[in-house]
């Protein structure tokens, strides 16, 4: 079931009503009861005083001796007494006021509270005693006055309580407004951090501590969701960048691969197409030198030899063409951007049972070559490495080290030194010989084209670079490379190019 | 006679160079290898080798470096049709026909001829080879 919500002026001033509804008619009818009871007690109390006065003249006999003095008295009683009944009786004769209610009754006993009967009359009886001789006063004193008053006390009050209760309602709406205000700035700013505007500062005028340290806390907080925020939207820059670059670097190398097709076709059908064409310039040259002038076939065979000019001609044009195509552009890169961006490539095409593990050292200087033939080398040797171990689980070890003095560039001087190993079927010596050459294979046909090592080999030596190999059949092999290192006084003002 | 041995893996262009050559006076024999060759210049020399480079077995780089060891005197004409086989994107100068032809002349080959060629190309090649030989 869904719990009924209200704004927070409006709980305060519901809470208020609650409140009051409760306490004022308790205060009403306490107050009530005290301002009735003491009106009452005051009415009792000035009724029997003054009951006792008159009782106190009469025993002194000062009013029984004349009948005319005793309802002088009494109608003393009436009419300063707020009386409507007095009568002085001894049983024999009863004198009474003839100022009070003709109608009312003569009353046995002292009334014992206020209100008592429905005559709205008091009743005070008390005995006399006078020289031997037992009376009775009998007095009756109007309540209505009192009533009147104790009524208008109650409205009174009613009044006071509904001024108060009203006076009551517009503090609370005013304090609710004044602690509503900073909970909706809190409410607003977090709102505008939840939709991602995280730039507005958390300050509110309040002082109230409990608020003043939940906007302080609540400010600490996104100070820190700013920060966190911004190396998250620094860590998705770098991701779509770095995405972008894979892209470009993928369509590089896809170019690069449709290149080395083109150029591998071209390379067949110039071997071919130059070595058809010989003997047939040379054999339609000498038909035409035996003809005798006059031949019709003449025409035929110079046809030929246009034909097979074209055809040379071609041939060249297609070479030059993919010639052109294969620029290498050395620059400056960082190895281990290249082997990081190879292995990234390189890993949808690795198979689950090979293990790939990385030996790269830290400090390694930048060496000059093409970035993007360089993950090209690094995808063709891990697939050589993956071929050669393929059906079984092999380790797939890619290292960067620095080398002061490799033995096979017969040069001293700083090297790098990149290498990737394998624990596949290894070589024997007569074909780690041939390893390079294009068109050589280890492999059945259809697995691979030959050209991967010597592809490899020809990027390395476009770089400057040597590499080797180290075999043993049954023991795997590791291929080394070493990249003329370019330290830092060799290179001044060059940048190091981005590997895309 | 000036004797010529035509070495060339492909039949057509072995005997297509033959018949040029006997036609212009020359004594010419044919082998399809560098092997052959090489056995065939020991059996009978020859003034002037004309040889593919791109042959099984032996190729005709290496077997240029043999000629020019063994028989000093012998001319070489090397030639090919070459062809970048797919490697030329990477290592332009190496693979390509004119790298080939490079690595003949370095080999020791007097003179490279691109296939295809014609009598005349043929003929003048040889002619400038002998002349050298010659002056």
């Amino acid at each position: 079931m869904a719990r009924l919500r209200t704004s927070f002026a409006n709980f305060v001033a519901v809470c208020v009503v609650a409140l009051h509804l409760v306490l004022l008619p308790a205060l009403y009818y306490g107050l009530g009861y005290v301002v009735r009871k003491s009106h009452e007690d005051l009415f009792i109390e000035h009724a029997r005083t003054f009951a006792r006065v008159l009782a106190d003249e009469f025993e002194l006999g000062v009013a029984l001796e004349s009948e005319s003095r005793t309802e002088d008295l009494l109608d003393l009683a009436i009419v300063h007494g707020d009386g409507r009944y007095a009568e002085l009786t001894d049983g024999a004769r009863s004198v009474r006021s003839k100022l009070g209610s003709p109608n009312i009754k003569a009353p046995r006993h002292t009334d014992l509270t206020f209100g008592e009967g429905d005559d709205d009359i008091y009743f005070v009886v008390l005995p006399i005693v006078h020289a031997g001789r037992n009376a009775e006063l009998r007095l009756g004193f109007d309540e209505q006055p009192t009533l009147e008053r104790i009524h208008l006390a109650l409205n009174r009050m009613l009044v006071a309580l509904a001024v108060y209760f009203g006076v009551a309602m517009v503090i609370a709406v005013i304090l609710s407004h004044r602690l509503s205000r900073p909970i909706h700035r809190l409410q607003d700013v977090s709102r505008s951090i939840a939709s991602g505007d995280y730039a507005q500062a958390l300050q509110i005028a309040t002082g109230i501590r409990e608020l003043h340290e939940l906007a302080a806390d609540l400010d600490n907080m996104r100070r820190e969701l700013v920060g966190v925020n911004d190396r998250l939207q620094a860590k998705i820059r770098e991701k779509e960048i770095s995405e972008i670059q894979r892209e470009e670097l993928q369509k590089q190398l896809r170019h690069r691969q449709r290149l080395e097709t083109v150029g591998t076709l071209a390379g067949g059908i110039a071997h071919e197409f130059n070595n058809v064409l010989v003997p047939i310039i040379l054999f339609t040259e000498m038909a035409l030198q035996d003809l005798p002038g006059s031949s019709v076939s003449r025409s035929d065979l110079e046809r030929v030899l246009t034909a097979a000019q074209r055809a040379k001609d071609v041939v060249k044009k297609i070479l030059t063409f993919s010639r052109e195509l294969g620029d290498v552009k050395l620059a400056l890169i960082d190895l281990r951007t290249v082997i990081a961006d190879g292995l990234h490539l390189f890993a949808a095409l690795a198979p689950p049972s090979v293990e790939i593990r990385t030996e790269i050292d830290d400090a390694i200087p930048p060496v000059r070559a093409d970035a993007t033939l360089a993950v090209h080398l690094v995808i063709n040797l891990c697939t050589n490495a993956y071929q050669a171990m393929q059906g079984t689980q092999g380790i797939l070890t890619i290292g960067l080290r620095n080398h002061g003095n490799p033995p096979v560039t017969g040069e001293s001087g700083a090297f790098v030194e990149f290498w990737v190993s394998d624990t596949g079927h290894g070589m024997d010596p007569a074909t780690a010989e041939r390893i390079f050459e294009p068109f050589f294979t280890t492999r059945s046909v259809g697995v691979g084209t030959g050209l991967g090592l010597s592809v490899v080999h020809g990027i390395v030596e476009s770089f400057g670079a040597k590499i080797v190999v180290e075999t043993e059949p049954g023991k795997g092999s590791t291929f080394r490379i070493y990249f003329p290192a370019v330290l830092q006084q060799d290179r001044p003002l060059e940048p190091i190019a981005p590997v895309a | 006679m000036q004797s010529v041995l035509v070495v060339d893996d492909e039949l057509d262009v072995r005997e297509a160079i033959e018949r040029v050559l006997t036609r212009a006076g020359y004594s010419v024999r044919t082998t399809a290898d560098a092997a052959d060759a090489l056995a065939e210049l020991r059996r009978c020399r020859a003034d002037v080798v004309i040889t593919d480079i791109i042959m099984p077995k032996i190729n005709g780089v290496e077997g240029i470096e043999c000629i020019r060891k063994e028989f000093p005197s012998v001319r070489i004409i090397a030639i090919s049709g070459g062809g970048n086989f797919g490697v030329s994107a990477y290592q332009p100068h190496a693979i390509t026909t004119s790298a080939y032809l490079a690595a003949a002349e370095r080999a020791g080959a007097h003179l490279v001829l691109t296939k295809p060629f014609e009598s005349m190309d043929l003929l003048h090649s040889l002619e400038q080879v002998l002349g050298v030989g010659h002056a």
